[in-house]
């Protein structure tokens, strides 16, 4: 099947349920509030090696927060609630508490909470003080600018999704850069969801497994362009190069939006850029609870 | 809305107790058993359709009209649903509230919200002292919602006041947040004398304060983000009623040092 001269692949994409949370940082400006969420954001590509998947969801205007700053709202998704919290405490004490003029709230707005401020408000020495408002409890920690205020719990999402992916494959690595770059940005429109690996994309896609013990995974060699003829190659002989974009969201429905948005960008404007095709990545849907058939999800 | 409206026919003879005048408590009573309930103070049984005419259906509000200061207890233990009040209360209006809104169209006498952990209470007029404040037997005064008064409040607002928020569009009186542990006193006009007397936790703002305490030191001016939170959460409680923001900046003066010392004073002018 081909839209736009651009071959789609019968196949789909494989998810697997993760947790998910989420904070929204303020800070007197948008530069700040982004370098705050960029930095927690920093080594959040995979949870397999990075503990976590973290990135920007979107940007939030002054009406939009609740202390009336400009603000940035960053996910973080976990295999579980509790690898969720540990990795949240650790970043946002790292990164966020030391932000100049920074503040984190709730991010996500469920029943099940985790810990937010329940850590970083010990920085405080026994200064600290909190005040709860409505709801929501704030705790106020002192630091060198002023206070660091931080909100004493956000919510968790246990049917999260990660892992949603399309794989866009031509003969022009420029050119298809440019293109799941534009898909990024495409998908950074959609709510509930982020990119987690570097500008959102991924050019390390992986199998499970290696031949080494003790990796529990390793370069996708069917995807590899330079190993075309010395393994089971994947890649029409024009194929030069694969991008990956992966995607984890809050529900499977956002997951799900996002890979359309993604893929309508793609077939818009990739045909001219060299890209050829269209695929994703799954491991014949023994593993994830989530399947995406990209054929469904064309726009 | 739907609910009763309770008519007073006449000054009442004897002071009378209110509490059991909320939504849910008079849904689960029959005609004649509300008329029989006992409203009085005295040994003298006072019958609640001896002093007030009934109208309406039982629902989510209840609606007392012809109300003067000898009626107390207004509102007490409401969990939900609306209490309005068409003129004045007497004591410990909203005692122990912990959810829906009290609505109190005239002035409002001591201990009005003692003992509430939720829910909101508003006076159109002013009100006695002790608001929010510790009712003899208790721990600590009000832990939890919000008392918005439109007028004045009395002395020793907040009176050992552990969470919640009371705001007072006119002027606080003496001795406001004493023994506070917690929460938040907001006064637009300005406080009486002595303001936060063996205040452990909690903050005051206000324009001004009468008369200073010698144990709250200086700790200079700043933009306290928290106080935009403040701002926003009145806001989305009170609509339109809801004070002006704060300023970006304030004086904060720290206190009382004759305790722990992590309250504070927050002078908006």
């Amino acid at each position: 099947m081909k839209v736009n001269g651009i071959a789609i692949d019968d196949t789909f994409a494989e998810a697997f349920g993760m947790a998910g949370t989420g904070v929204i940082i303020t800070a007197d400006t948008m530069k700040w509030a982004r370098i705050a969420a960029v930095t927690m954001s920093g080594f959040g590509t995979s949870v397999i090696g990075a503990g976590a998947e973290v990135g920007i969801d979107r940007e939030l205007s002054p009406d939009e927060t609740p202390d009336g700053r400009p603000g940035v709202r960053v996910l973080l998704f976990g295999f579980s609630p509790e690898s969720a919290a540990a990795q949240l405490k650790t970043r946002v004490g790292q990164c966020v508490l030391t932000s100049p003029g920074s503040a984190c709230y709730a991010g996500v707005d469920t029943k099940k909470r985790i810990g937010l401020g329940q850590g970083p408000r010990f920085f405080g020495d026994g200064f600290q003080t909190s005040k709860r408002l409505g709801k929501s409890r704030y705790w106020r920690v002192p630091v060198m600018d002023g206070e660091f205020v931080i909100e004493e719990t956000t919510g968790i999402v246990t049917d999260a999704v990660g892992g949603g992916n399309i794989l866009i494959l031509g003969n022009d690595r420029v050119g298809l850069l440019e293109t799941a770059e534009a898909a990024v940005e495409a998908i950074g429109g959609v709510a509930d969801v982020i990119t987690p690996f570097p500008g959102g994309i991924v050019r390390s896609g992986s199998k499970v497994g290696s031949k080494y013990a003790g990796a529990i995974a390793s370069t996708n060699d069917a995807f590899c362009p330079t190993l075309r003829g010395r393994v089971k190659s994947e890649l029409a002989p024009d194929t030069i190069a694969v991008l990956e974009i992966v995607i984890d969201g809050l529900t499977s429905d956002s997951v799900a939006q996002a890979m359309k948005v993604g893929m309508k960008t793609v077939l818009d404007m990739g045909a001219p850029k060299g890209v050829t095709r269209i695929t994703a990545g799954n491991y014949g849907g023994k593993l994830g609870q989530y399947h995406y058939k990209l054929r469904e999800l064309l726009p | 809305m739907s609910g009763l409206t309770f008519r007073a026919n006449s000054a009442p003879s004897e002071r009378l107790n209110l509490s059991h005048l909320t939504p849910k408590r008079i849904a689960e009573l029959s005609q004649s058993e509300l008329m029989a309930l006992n409203v009085g103070t005295t040994t003298k049984t006072l019958k609640l359709g001896d002093v007030f005419t009934v109208s309406g259906s039982a629902g989510d509000s209840v609606r007392i009209e012809g109300a003067t200061n000898r009626m107390d207890f207004v509102g007490s233990d409401l969990k939900e649903g609306t209490v309005i009040v068409e003129g004045d209360v007497g004591l410990s209006a909203g005692r122990n509230l912990r959810g829906g809104r009290l609505d109190i169209r005239g002035d409002a006498g001591a201990l009005l919200g003692s003992g509430i952990s939720g829910g909101e209470i508003l006076v159109k007029g002013s009100a006695g002292s002790l608001v929010g404040g510790l009712s003899p037997g208790d721990k600590f005064g009000m832990t939890g919602g919000l008392i918005a008064i439109e007028g004045d409040a009395g002395d020793r607002a907040g009176d050992r006041m552990r969470r919640g928020t009371i705001y007072v569009r006119g002027r606080c009186g003496s001795f406001a947040g004493s023994r506070m542990v917690g929460g938040t006193i907001w006064t637009e006009l300005g406080f009486g004398t002595d303001p936060g007397m063996l205040l452990r936790r909690g903050t005051l703002i206000g324009p001004s304060v009468e008369r200073m305490l010698p144990t709250f030191a200086d700790a200079g001016d700043h933009d306290i983000v928290i106080l935009r939170i403040l701002s926003r959460y009145m806001a989305s409680v009170l609509g339109a009623a809801a004070p002006k923001a704060l300023p970006g900046k304030v004086r904060k003066f720290a206190g009382d040092l004759a305790t722990i010392g992590k309250g504070e004073l927050l002078i908006t002018s």
